[in-house]
């Protein structure tokens, strides 16, 4: 029986035989807690990861086939960084999320999977290739009219060769469109040779949180299969986080070919400031307004691990002046989930979502911050959403908003993320 | 000093599979009984063994009368004590390097015997048990099933409680017997734990007290029970290895049976003759023999991690050339109605398997109810034993799956190895056997499963611990020592076993009960002070 087989109960220790490397099964366990005692997931639904693994050594498949707890694991791996034994308790989460019946899997996940399959362009926001094209296309245009200085900045799509081939999270094409442009604004600047690809161009993977592991790797392969087409030598992923894990682990859990290298935007953000190609500053943060970070998880702990941590504190502390960061704590590999990963904003469990992102929220309360800024889609909707909801009074902001803020080519309509005190800071000079 | 007395029909001295098995038959005759035991339920070889419920193959080939003994009472409690027991069938698998001629006799003293055997291919045996090796001499297939001896021992007297108010009492050390005209009048006790003098007045006394049986047999002055001490050592597995029992068909040698216990399995065992039962504990030699045995027969127990090992003394009968050989003594039982001894009222059971407890109860049953002129018939081999509310928790998972259904999530989990609850170390406190005296954190862990997972009490001593003290059971510094006694008892079976993951587990256990409780300086304060 397949790990990810429909409606079926699983035998998770023999699961976990088969996934997890040897020495790091669960019969490693030495049940210190520290994976339980760091999971924001612990307590909802009766589980945490500890429970986990002993319910699985005591023959418990049938509860750890069906409890709902498996969707309000984010699968961050927050307690596989810390287990001194090395067990990863996310995999098997990710086995019990296939095993459901897809019926009773939560709906929002199944149905943003389903929309992805439908075309080539594999958005989850159901966007198809020509759509997105034309989207971009009337988008430059508004761009183009409205501020003469970039009346030149091209957007080029499957330009074949080009450096970079950059992916776009279908929230902006499909619901704010002008947000795109603060992204293209840095590319033109920095004189990027980059393309979109027309198929594969979406930044979602809902297929990989359903726990449905074929759906996940056929995301994957269309994905591969159209930036391996182009020929470009770097594939840079977007400000989103599951973007960028979902292909950097599927090309080497499914042993796919991809002739370019993966990168984080927030690398090369980092890069073309240390070049002098981006030459922002915090010069415009006269007020002292401070900043946080929400270190991804699946760009920081799952992925590149900490140089990812410090390539955004830097381009954050060069951004608003390093008087006025103030780290989370814990953070960097070590950072809490915020709970809106793993598919969980999409599950429909919003009490769960918010009781688990209420340790988020006390982190992001204590560093006193202003603004929290995040690279990642996920992280933005749910920390705005438990601070929403717990009466918080911060922003969260993408990181092109603020670049395009110190370089002072922020437009007007481009400033929804910021707050009022904001709205009026280094606005490009009229032409 | 006043003496605290009690009084009964029935004394029945030890409390495990044979005594609490009499107190349960005599309960059903209307024969009202005290159980006694020096420590508590299950203490000697009853607590000390595999769990297998033989199905008499593993004698069929030196002893056909024990065999078929087996075979029958296996029947029996498969019958009426299902809940106590996994009948999960047994191989009998000789190996590469095993004698072919010895394995293929093997059918036909299973037929001898009246034990169902069926010859398997190789591949229908790995079929059946993936983890058994490529090269299989001969294997077949019986009807081995395993028994919690912890639950059936509870359920007898918790069943004997209900029936007549038969009652229990732990801690209760036989001193001696007042003897009139060779009459048994009073067993002269103390309570080891309050140091009182006890004194419990009986008509029949039944010395049911396994590998002691002859040491109390000699306090009653009755010189005829002569035993041989045979020390079994057995390991326990993390994680259940097999499906269903496993056992090495040969002349029984060390590390020749896995036997599944729940989520659990348990490899041995040795066979050492040793001169005293007490302050017995597993070795070294003896785990590495074991485990090179055992690994012969199944190789994956080389990559098993084991959690712990215990010893076990088998009070065998004495015979000819079994002092040198406990493995050559009868597996037998006698019953010893002392009568040429002098003594009317007193009689000693003595011998045996777990297996054939009931046997033995109805046996020891029969002469108390006609010494006492009760004509009710034994009825252990038809009445169903009956499940107690507050004796389900020795079963592995039971507390689990009770926690997890309930969904309750103000009953906090103590032992997270074994996810039992505060509201199941509840229903020990109030109705377990024993519950009327002073329930202990070893007691409790008697009862249920807790300080018996991977981490060996090193989270749920001291979790259960606190408990008891906010229950108020513990009200004074005696419930420190009493759990760093625990931590130290389940230290003797985790040091013979330390290697692989059991390593970092037991030095996290040393973390916290040195490092963060200071257990350790605890014990050097105390014994500067009896200094």
């Amino acid at each position: 029986m397949g790990a990810h087989s429909r409606g079926n109960t699983l035998d998770f220790l023999k699961v976990a035989n088969d996934l997890l490397p040897d020495g790091a099964s669960y019969d490693a366990c030495v049940g210190c807690g520290i994976c339980a005692s760091g999971c924001p997931a612990s307590g909802l639904f009766g589980m945490d990861p500890r429970r986990f693994i002993n319910m699985a050594m005591l023959g418990m498949n049938e509860e750890l086939s069906t409890t709902p707890w498996v969707w309000a694991c984010t699968q961050c791996k927050r307690c596989a960084y810390l287990c001194p034994m090395g067990i990863d308790v996310s995999q098997l989460v990710g086995a019990a999320r296939g095993a459901w019946a897809t019926e009773d899997k939560p709906k929002g996940i199944v149905r943003s999977c389903a929309a992805q399959k439908l075309d080539e362009s594999t958005s989850a926001m159901g966007l198809m290739s020509e759509d997105f094209v034309e989207i971009v296309e009337e988008t430059l245009e508004e761009l183009h009219e409205n501020q003469p200085r970039f009346a030149d900045l091209k957007v080029p799509i499957d330009k074949k060769g080009a450096k970079f081939v950059i992916n776009q999270n279908s929230r902006e094409p499909a619901v704010e469109p002008e947000e795109m442009a603060p992204l293209w604004k840095i590319l033109d600047y920095v004189g990027a040779d980059w393309t979109y690809s027309s198929k594969g161009w979406a930044a979602e993977n809902f297929c990989m949180f359903t726990g449905d592991t074929e759906a996940w790797k056929d995301m994957v392969e269309t994905r591969v299969d159209a930036m391996n087409a182009l020929e470009s030598e770097i594939w840079i992923n977007t400000e989103c986080g599951h973007s960028f894990f979902t292909i950097w682990q599927g090309i080497e859990k499914f042993g796919l070919t991809a002739n370019f290298e993966a990168e984080s935007l927030v690398t090369y953000y980092a890069q073309w400031i240390r070049e002098g190609k981006l030459p922002v500053n915090s010069d415009w943060n006269k007020n002292n307004v401070k900043f946080t970070v929400q270190d991804p998880c699946q760009l920081v702990r799952k992925s590149i691990g900490d140089q990812a941590a410090e390539d955004l504190r830097f381009v954050v502390k060069t951004l608003v002046g390093e008087e006025n960061f103030v780290d989370m704590q814990p953070c960097r590999s070590a950072n809490y989930c915020c709970g809106g990963g793993g598919g969980f904003l999409q599950a429909g469990m919003a009490s769960e979502r918010r009781a688990y992102g209420k340790r988020k929220f006390d982190q992001v309360i204590a560093t006193e911050a202003d603004y929290v800024l995040t690279p990642c889609h996920n992280c933005h909707s749910q920390i705005e959403d438990v601070g929403d909801h717990f009466g918080g009074a911060y922003t969260v902001t993408h990181l092109w908003t603020l670049i395009c803020l110190s370089l002072g080519i922020l437009g007007p309509d481009e400033r929804k993320y910021l707050g009022p005190d904001l709205a009026d800071i280094n606005l490009p000079e009229e032409e | 000093m006043s003496v605290r007395i009690y009084e009964a029909d029935v004394l029945v001295i030890g409390g495990g599979a044979t005594g609490s098995g009499v107190m349960r038959d005599l309960a059903l005759r209307g024969i009202n009984c005290i159980l006694i035991d020096r420590k508590d339920l299950n203490a000697g070889a009853s607590g000390g063994n595999h769990g297998l419920l033989h199905s008499g193959g593993r004698y069929a080939t030196a002893d056909a009368e024990t065999a078929a003994e087996c075979r029958h009472e296996g029947d029996i409690l498969k019958r009426l004590a299902p809940e106590c027991i996994d009948d999960c069938g047994g191989l009998f698998v000789a190996v590469d390097g095993d004698d072919e001629a010895f394995a293929a006799k093997f059918p036909e003293h299973c037929r001898v015997a009246g034990i169902p055997c069926e010859a398997l291919s190789a591949a229908e045996a790995r079929e059946r048990e993936p983890a058994l090796p490529e090269a299989i001499l001969a294997a077949y297939a019986v009807p081995d099933a395993t028994i919690d001896p912890f639950r059936i021992v509870l359920e007898n007297v918790g069943h004997a409680e209900r029936l007549n108010d038969s009652s229990y009492l732990p801690h209760m050390e036989i001193e001696g017997f007042e003897i009139i005209d060779g009459t048994v009048a009073k067993a002269l006790c103390r309570d080891r734990r309050s140091g009182e003098a006890v004194e419990i007045r009986a008509l029949q006394f039944i010395n049911a007290s396994g590998a002691w049986a002859e040491k109390v047999a000699r306090l009653a002055g009755c010189s005829d029970v002569s035993l041989l001490y045979s020390k079994g050592t057995l390991l326990i597995s993390n994680t259940r290895v097999t499906n269903g029992v496993v056992n090495r068909l040969r002349l029984p040698d060390d590390g020749d049976i896995l036997v599944p216990g729940g989520t659990v399995s348990l490899l041995g065992t040795s066979s050492v003759t040793v001169d005293d039962p007490d302050g017995i504990a597993p070795t070294v030699p003896e785990v590495d023999r074991i485990l090179a045995e055992g690994a012969a027969m199944l190789p994956v127990l080389n990559e098993t991690r084991f959690v712990r090992a215990f010893s076990g003394v088998r009070p065998l009968l004495k015979s000819a050339g079994s002092e040198a050989d406990g493995r050559k003594a009868n597996r037998g039982f006698a019953l010893f109605d002392h009568e040429d001894q002098g003594l009317s009222n007193f009689a000693t059971v003595a011998g045996g398997k777990f297996t054939t407890f009931r046997l033995m109860a109805e046996k020891a049953g029969d002469l108390v109810a006609a010494r006492l002129g009760n004509a009710e018939p034994c009825k252990t081999n038809l009445e169903p034993l009956p499940s107690g509310d507050a004796l389900r928790w020795t079963e592995p998972g039971a507390a689990a799956r009770d926690w997890y259904k309930r969904a309750d999530p103000t009953d906090m989990v103590l032992c997270e190895c074994e996810m039992v609850a505060r509201s199941a170390v509840d229903t020990i406190l109030a109705d377990a056997p024993g519950a009327e005296d002073h329930m202990s954190l070893k007691a409790i862990a008697l009862r249920s499963r807790i300080g018996k997972g991977a981490c060996q009490g090193a989270f749920c001593s001291m979790r259960v611990t606190s408990h008891l003290y906010d229950r108020g059971v513990y009200d004074s510094p005696d419930g420190l020592r009493q759990m760093r006694d625990f931590v130290n008892e389940r230290y003797k079976g985790i040091r013979p076993v330390l290697w692989g993951a059991q390593m970092p587990q037991t030095e996290l256990a040393e973390i916290l009960h040195c490092g963060l409780a200071g257990m350790d300086l605890a014990a050097a304060e105390e014994g500067a002070d009896s200094k």
